[in-house]
């Protein structure tokens, strides 16, 4: 198939930058890598991008197409050429570009490196010299933080970091999480402490955009949630941020409602809410503050105040409470799932049913979980031999 | 201002600033940074010793991360195992070429390793008592591979990632390693090019452990990552040391159709089924007991025989999961559904996926001891790019990555071991101005031939003449086809020139590696007159000929060729039977 691609080359020992177009033959079954290869390889040599594995795990290729971050590897040229489309392909954002699609991935490591990514061993240590004894539920928590492959696309989108280059950013953070929410882990509170300073997880600006471009699922977004979650359950609420939502929780269980004109003096403190008097008195032009200082309860309080007391019997509290996104590679969605075997094998179009040989289509079917390999038992027979 | 190759000033745009200096001197230097490499890293860290990794990709690209199924080590979770029970299933998967003392100590030592990874945090999948889940895997006699979903390599790369991290190891990332520094009959240090701001930069280490994975890249279709193409293995043959067993090639049975991306042993594992085109399970007539499960060149070789006898489908036979459910898939196997539905379009809950033999491992590499320790007084060698030789003539699926660990440790330990007891590093000027002189050599060319022609021409003929069966007449022509690519290689043309992440250039020098440790596979298996393991000749010799060639095969560069001899195997307590599944 022809693919057209528009590239933004770029030489950072030079600053040249210019965007140029290609038009190249490639396999039905290309990926915007293979593309990139053929694009290096028979037309212009001098192209830069990282590539590794082309499986979607090492995290090399992130690149942006069309203005969003992609994996080169997992994105699939065919319906683009159809359509007829040149997709534009650059630098990742949010970091410095070293050459063409090559950016300089040292704040994104440096990052990494400030949340202390290794587990600190906790206090209940097997004393058999033995693995920890976990459930696999409780390492569940975690599970999609642990698929992450460090590629850089959620950064990359990160608007938050876009105005504060200090951010931790949702890859560090989710990195975090993978800790803090490790049973086996001992530190959680020197870490949420740390990850709740300045710079931390109160300042994501919740855009969800890192969430959106995971190649892998991880949702760091929701990550940034269960840290901020387990912040407030183990007290750890000095910042804005936290006194902001604790005070959401608060405001609706007391009244039913969000009492906005408090909202100020809870999150920032009485003392510097004054500074806040102008923005008051535009609230209170809007019909936003009530001129009595009785509050209103709301008429279905009592709905409020269960699902808070439901949170709290089912333990949910803390990173638990965060349901875990549809979005995870394990949910790939495939359908109802409902259907028997009979009616996957009945399937129009669908490859022939497996059965032993000699034994009958139905006899078959019986899964073989168990390797049974009895050395010497029966030789390696050659098809057709006896 | 650098010379040209023929003393005078290069011109004065200086293309290649290429100034060498030794840029740091350690203890330890690790080439490569997959699981062996930051294995051995940690290990040497803790022994004491200053150490620092190189490699040509930040660690975590490495190509350990894509290994899925898991993890041998005979921990008992699952059923009763114990190490000489995995130690006996290795020795008959190697086609008894595996030397047994090293095939113990693996045995042995796999199981402490483990609990240690889990220890330091790993993501392993977990029984319902919480301990680590277990799962059946080829040719094991009991469920024994450790995992984590179908993702363990990943787990295992952050794992030590991680660890490398929390030690705060230096590590030289994006630096292409090309040549060894031998000083003084022994190794004081890699020369390198800097992938991300250019130059040639020299480092010095007291010992050096290369552990730069494999080469699967000299075929066309294979499992492995671009970065595999044998960099190691030809820096240590280049220097003079012996490669071991290169013929062996590993071919996996499961590789996606058509671009050979992996799709886990876990899957048969967990029960998936391989039919042809009729939906006939075909490995009840190869190998009536393990069936599915059998060791992986047995199966490879009974895929081939479907489809070269035409009850395949496109050059491939189907695996099939579907009786499995989609919960176990989504639970068990969910990455591997994934790649199903990215690179196929296919869901594996609904269909079958298209399979077939992919290059996968190579049994062979240097030629170590069981302490990672080769021929040159200095150098260190660990994971796929060693030969100790615990896999022999065909490895089993989830060895490898334990290999990459016990064997990782060993080698850090070892190489830390002798680092604190000597102490200088000097590099001369000689080793150099030799490799200045053959950057100049490749940069200096104003025209030539592409590297991918070559590079392509190497993977059709390898794939073709060199794969699952092999035909003497098949062989002896590939030597003559990596002959001829050898003779064009001097003439390829690099287009960039530039200083700057000039992945042109190195993508070039992988290429002269590669074909470099093509020659010693064919030239290895060209004389080896027997079906052993992976290296397969049912046409010639399709039997196994203990008499003959029970002996590791050895190959040296001498003279810009290669140089074949053998050497013993080393038994302990297993007599060679005949292998049947």
């Amino acid at each position: 198939m022809q693919v057209g691609l528009k590239i933004w080359r770029y030489d950072s020992a030079t600053g040249d930058r210019a965007l140029r177009e290609y038009e190249i033959e490639a396999p039905e079954e290309a990926t915007l890598l293979d593309c990139l290869d053929i694009v290096k390889d028979r037309h212009d040599g001098t192209l830069a991008y990282r590539k590794s594995c082309r499986m979607m795990i090492c995290g090399s290729c992130g690149m942006r197409m069309d203005g969003a971050a992609v994996l080169a590897c997992k994105t699939r040229m065919y319906d683009i050429a159809q359509e007829g489309r040149v997709p534009v392909i650059s630098a990742m954002g949010n970091l410095p570009i070293v050459k063409d699609l090559v950016v300089d991935m040292d704040p994104f490591w440096s990052k990494f490196k400030a949340m202390w990514p290794w587990l600190e061993p906790g206090y209940d240590r097997p004393d058999d010299g033995r693995e920890y004894r976990i459930s696999q539920e409780r390492m569940n928590v975690v599970h999609k933080e642990a698929l992450c492959i460090n590629c850089g696309c959620c950064v990359s989108e990160c608007n938050a970091m876009e105005s504060d280059p200090e951010f931790l950013g949702p890859q560090a953070l989710a990195k975090g999480m993978r800790f803090v929410g490790d049973p086996r882990d001992g530190a959680t509170v020197e870490r949420l402490e740390r990850y709740n300073r300045e710079h931390g997880i109160w300042d994501c600006t919740r855009c969800y955009f890192c969430n959106e471009r995971c190649p892998k699922g991880v949702d760091p977004r929701d990550a940034i949630a269960k840290l901020g979650a387990e912040s407030i359950r183990l007290g750890i609420d000095r910042d804005m941020g936290a006194k902001h939502a604790k005070w959401f929780v608060r405001s609706a269980e007391t009244t039913g409602w969000l009492r906005e004109e408090e909202l100020i003096p809870k999150t920032q403190g009485y003392v510097s809410a004054i500074k806040q008097l102008k923005f008051g008195a535009s609230l209170a032009r809007h019909g936003k503050v009530r001129p009595v200082p009785i509050p209103h309860v709301a008429r279905d309080v009592d709905e409020a105040r269960n699902l808070r007391k439901v949170v709290q019997e089912q333990d949910r509290a803390g990173a638990l409470g965060i349901v875990q996104g549809e979005r995870a590679l394990a949910r790939l969605a495939h359908g109802g799932g409902s259907e028997s075997l009979e009616e996957i094998y009945a399937r129009p179009g669908s490859a022939p049913r497996p059965f032993l040989p000699g034994e009958g289509s139905a006899e078959g079917q019986g899964s073989l979980t168990q390797a049974d390999v009895t050395p010497g038992k029966e030789p390696t027979r050659k098809r057709g031999e006896a | 201002m650098p010379l040209g190759v023929d003393g005078s000033a290069a011109d004065g745009e200086a293309r290649c600033a290429s100034v060498i200096s030794v840029i740091a001197k350690h203890d330890v230097l690790v080439v490569g940074a997959g699981c062996a490499g930051m294995r051995a890293a940690i290990e040497a860290y803790d022994a004491g010793a200053d150490v620092a990794m190189i490699s040509k990709l930040h660690p975590t690209r490495s190509h350990s991360g894509a290994a899925e199924g898991g993890i041998n080590a005979a921990l008992g979770n699952a059923a009763e195992d114990n190490a000489e029970i995995h130690a006996y299933d290795t020795v008959k998967g190697s086609d008894y070429l595996g030397d047994q003392d090293a095939i113990e100590v693996f045995a042995e030592e796999a199981p402490g390793d483990i609990i240690q990874l889990e220890n330091w945090g790993a993501f392993f999948s977990r029984r319902e008592d919480g301990k680590l889940a277990q799962r059946p895997f080829g040719a094991a006699g009991s469920p024994r591979t450790v995992y984590a979903a179908d993702i363990t390599g990943h787990v295992l790369i952050q794992v030590l990632w991680e660890q490398v991290c929390k030690r705060d190891i230096p590590v030289y990332e994006e630096f292409f390693a090309w040549q060894l520094v031998e000083h003084e009959d022994r190794c004081q240090g890699v020369i390198c090019w800097d992938l991300l701001h250019g130059g040639l930069k020299t480092v010095g280490g007291k010992t050096v452990v290369l552990a730069t994975g494999g080469a699967g890249r000299q075929y066309r279709v294979t499992t492995n990552a671009y970065a595999c193409t044998g960099d190691g293995m030809a820096m240590a043959l280049h220097a003079g040391l012996p490669l071991k067993d290169m013929e062996f090639m590993q071919f996996h049975p499961t590789t996606l159709y058509p671009t050979g991306i992996l799709l886990t042993e876990g899957i048969r594992g967990e029960g998936g089924y391989l039919i042809n085109k009729d939906g006939e399970r075909f490995m009840k007539h190869y190998a009536p007991n393990a069936l599915e499960l059998a060791s992986r060149d047995v199966v490879s070789r009974s895929e081939q025989t479907e489809i070269d006898e035409g009850r395949g489908i496109e050059g491939s036979v189907l695996l099939d999961m579907r009786h499995l459910g989609a919960e176990r898939i989504i639970e068990r196997l969910p990455g591997s559904r994934e790649l199903s539905m990215v690179y196929a379009g296919i869901d594996p809950i609904y269909d079958p996926v298209p399979v077939r033999p992919g290059a996968h491992y190579h049994m062979g590499g240097i030629e170590t001891d069981n302490d990672g320790a080769t021929e040159m007084t200095g150098l260190y060698a660990a994971g796929e790019c060693a030969c100790v030789s615990i896999h022999g003539a065909n490895r089993l699926g989830g060895n490898s990555l334990m290999e990459t660990i016990t064997f990782g440790r060993r080698a850090g330990r070892s190489a830390a071991e002798w680092a604190l007891s000597h102490t200088t590093v000097e590099v001369p000027e000689s080793a150099e101005r030799d490799a200045e002189a053959r950057l100049r050599d490749l940069l200096d060319r104003e025209g030539g031939e592409r590297p991918w022609k070559l590079r392509d021409e190497l993977g059709s003929s390898m794939l073709e003449n060199f794969a699952v069966f092999r035909r003497e007449e098949q062989m002896a022509r590939q030597i003559e086809i990596i002959e001829g690519l050898r003779e064009r290689y001097p003439n390829v043309y690099v287009e960039d020139k530039g200083e700057v992440f000039n992945s042109d250039l190195t993508q070039a020098i992988e290429l002269g590696n590669m074909l470099d440790t093509a020659l010693c596979m064919v030239t290895a298996g060209l004389v080896r007159k027997e079906s052993r393991g992976a290296h397969a000749r049912p046409h010639d010799y399709p039997t196994r000929d203990d008499e003959n060639f029970l002996h590791h095969s050895i190959t040296r560069w001498k003279d810009g060729g290669v140089e074949l001899t053998k050497s013993e195997v080393r038994f302990t307590k297993w007599e060679p039977q005949e292998r049947t599944y």
